[in-house]
């Protein structure tokens, strides 16, 4: 009798490996691939670019302020006088105020945008931390990484990719392509000028909640064995230290142990909206006094109180996953 | 000690190879070079062999000595020294919510194929393996034969050129195990491809292998082809006659050979040669009924238990 290999017309492949670029890439899509196969998934995708649309939406309408003859002039003239004396007030300050009014409007959006970027990104975690690493340790499926050309920090960069990709797909990629659509009809310069400052700043607190989230994790992920158990200390880690951080006379230190509290802090700091509220009472004409105060009250409550402690936390965070992950994972 | 080869004809080269897990030494001293070809890896449970191949793929870094993956220092280059090396762990190892076919391709994708190659290939490979339209369930289903098979696949797909396998028959059924012996012997034979194969089961090592390694408490106890394992050791002739079992007995004693009946009815009788040649003559003389006469049967398992106890000793 024949031998197996003999019966059969097996290709060899001898051609050079792609590199390990292309291995790393490869356990991303499988990731992204397997997570947005949940209708779960797919739904928070959907709600992720419907909020990418709204930006759209919201920066080409304030744009529509100052076009000439454009379908919100049209709209104001139809309502009536009196709505077309607003338009006009508002047209003037957008044209004499781009700084205060483009720059604040954008930051606003930005910063609402942030809290269900966040959201619907710890939502999604939820359902990738057990396939992160915890499901690779219970069906020793790590073994089959490591045996590749692959180390474990071309695992791990790998595994690092799904939730840079999950944050991309649900936050990052809406406000971008969001920014970007509205700026494609925009009718003034200024609004290009003026917004791009609080993108900068929505995407740098972008990153710096991907890094935080990004070591929790993986750091979640790497823990223990059972999937189930993950899901449940990365909910605690969420929800359960969230709560506890609420109160506003909690201790310091237990606020610092929640991230959503300390993403918060650096999301107060970072997008400035006190400042951009502060300006707005400051510089803009017209406004009677009681606004000025409501506008110097909303500026007071967004300032970050305990920036510094949260960034700290977010740090100490950051050291204690990478020194879970890197010891749960076999060495190289 | 076998001749220094040179080093392209080596798979692995160990020198001083030592992995130690707190006070427990695991792997000891061992120094080696193996040749390209089948080689079994035998030993009791707990005597290094699993150890020995997780420091060669690098899953468990030596504590002490140096290492050469065909030819490519597993620590000096950690990526490149896998890169022709597949591994079927013992263990199940599958990534659960995977139907087999795609396990198998992303496998060969974490190898560097890029997706169409290595989706052909897995379809080959899955074939090789003796899979049919299982390969489009989800692996969590499979049973354990299916899983074994699976894993087979997955360090083959790449092509590698040498494939290390924990204990592959485990699990399998007689025609399963059959199909896959055959198949691991023909990988060196038909295809080029190396094979470390672990297994307790000394027949299949016999069977399939032609080099043997012996591991006892994390040392190197013997390495030799089967052929040379054989040579060292004594002759055993195993005679099961269809009738007249006393008059074998008695023309055998007669001949002044120790004899020995065994429970299963069968005769054993030591040689003075490799040769099967003087037990025909005997029966010609004799004029005695056919029988079956098996030439060496358990030298492996012999050899096996001899080294042991000389390392408990």
């Amino acid at each position: 009798m024949d031998s197996p290999a003999q019966t059969l017309d097996l290709s060899r492949w001898r051609e050079r490996p792609l590199g390990v670029g292309y291995r790393r890439w490869v356990i991303v899509v499988a990731g992204l691939r397997e997570l947005f196969r949940t209708r779960f998934a797919k739904f928070l995708l959907s709600v992720a670019w419907s909020a990418g649309l709204m930006i759209a939406l919201a920066g080409f309408a304030f744009s529509q302020s100052l076009a000439e003859g454009g379908w919100l002039q049209t709209l104001a003239i139809k309502a009536g006088p009196r709505m077309e004396a607003m338009f006009t007030v508002v047209t003037g300050l957008v044209a004499m105020y781009p700084d205060v009014l483009v720059n604040g409007v954008f930051t606003a959006v930005f910063w609402a945008h942030s809290y269900l970027g966040l959201w619907l990104s710890l939502l999604a975690l939820s359902s990738v931390v057990p396939q992160l690493i915890t499901r690779d340790r219970s069906s020793n499926a790590l073994i089959v990484y490591l045996s590749r050309p692959l180390t474990s920090t071309d695992y791990l960069l790998g595994k690092l990719g799904i939730i840079v990709g999950v944050l991309v797909l649900v936050w990052t990629g809406p406000l971008l392509v969001g920014w970007l659509l509205s700026m494609l009809f925009a009718t003034d310069r200024d609004f290009i000028v003026y917004s791009f400052e609080p993108l900068l700043r929505a995407l740098a607190f972008n990153g710096i909640a991907l890094v935080a989230l990004a070591s929790l994790a993986l750091g979640v992920s790497a823990l223990v064995r059972r999937p189930q158990l993950t899901v449940a200390i990365w909910m605690v880690m969420w929800i359960g230290l969230g709560t506890v951080a609420q109160p506003p006379r909690a201790p310091a230190w237990i606020k610092r142990t929640s991230i959503t509290r300390n993403l918060n802090e650096v999301r107060q700091e970072f997008f400035r909206l006190d400042a951009a509220l502060t300006d707005a009472g400051a510089k803009l004409p017209l406004l009677d006094q009681r606004f000025i105060g409501n506008l110097n009250g909303a500026a007071k409550k967004a300032e970050a109180a305990d920036f510094d402690g949260a960034l700290l936390g977010l740090g100490v965070m950051a050291v204690l996953s990478s020194w879970v992950f890197f010891r749960k994972l076999r060495p190289e | 000690m076998p001749p220094v080869l040179p080093a392209g004809d080596c798979i692995i080269e160990a020198a001083g190879l030592g992995k130690t897990y707190g006070t427990q030494r695991a792997l000891r001293d061992v120094t080696v070079q193996v040749p390209r070809g089948t080689i079994g890896l035998l030993g009791p449970n707990g005597a290094g062999k699993s150890t020995f191949i997780k420091c060669l793929l690098n899953l468990e870094t030596p504590t002490t000595g140096s290492a050469k993956v065909l030819g490519v220092d597993i620590r000096a280059a950690n990526r490149a020294s896998r890169e022709k090396v597949g591994y079927s762990p013992e263990q199940d190892c599958h990534i659960a919510g995977m139907a087999g076919c795609e396990y198998v391709t992303y496998c060969g994708q974490l190898s560097g194929m890029p997706f169409r190659q290595a989706r052909q290939r897995t379809h080959e490979i899955l074939d090789l393996v003796g899979m049919g339209q299982e390969r489009y369930r989800l692996v969590d289903t499979y049973s354990t034969g299916m899983k074994q098979r699976v894993k087979l696949a997955q360090a083959l797909v790449h092509d590698p050129e040498v494939v290390f396998l924990d204990e592959p028959t485990n699990g399998l059924d007689p025609s399963g195990r059959e199909h896959i012996l055959k198949l691991i012997g023909s990988l060196w034979r038909d295809l080029g491809i190396s094979v470390v194969m672990c297994s307790h089961l000394l027949r299949d090592i016999e069977r399939v292998c032609d080099r043997v390694m012996i591991i006892g408490h994390g040392r190197l106890l013997e390495h030799d082809s089967i052929v040379g394992l054989k040579a060292r050791h004594r002759r055993i002739v195993e005679i099961a006659p269809a009738r007249d079992t006393e008059r074998f007995q008695a023309a055998f004693a007669g001949a002044g050979l120790t004899v020995v009946k065994l429970s299963n009815g069968k005769l054993r009788v030591e040689s003075a040669s490799d040769s099967i040649e003087w037990v025909l003559e005997l029966m010609r003389t004799h004029d005695l009924p056919p029988a079956e006469i098996v030439s060496n049967p358990d030298a492996l398992h012999e050899l096996f238990i001899k080294s042991i106890s000389a390392d408990h000793g």
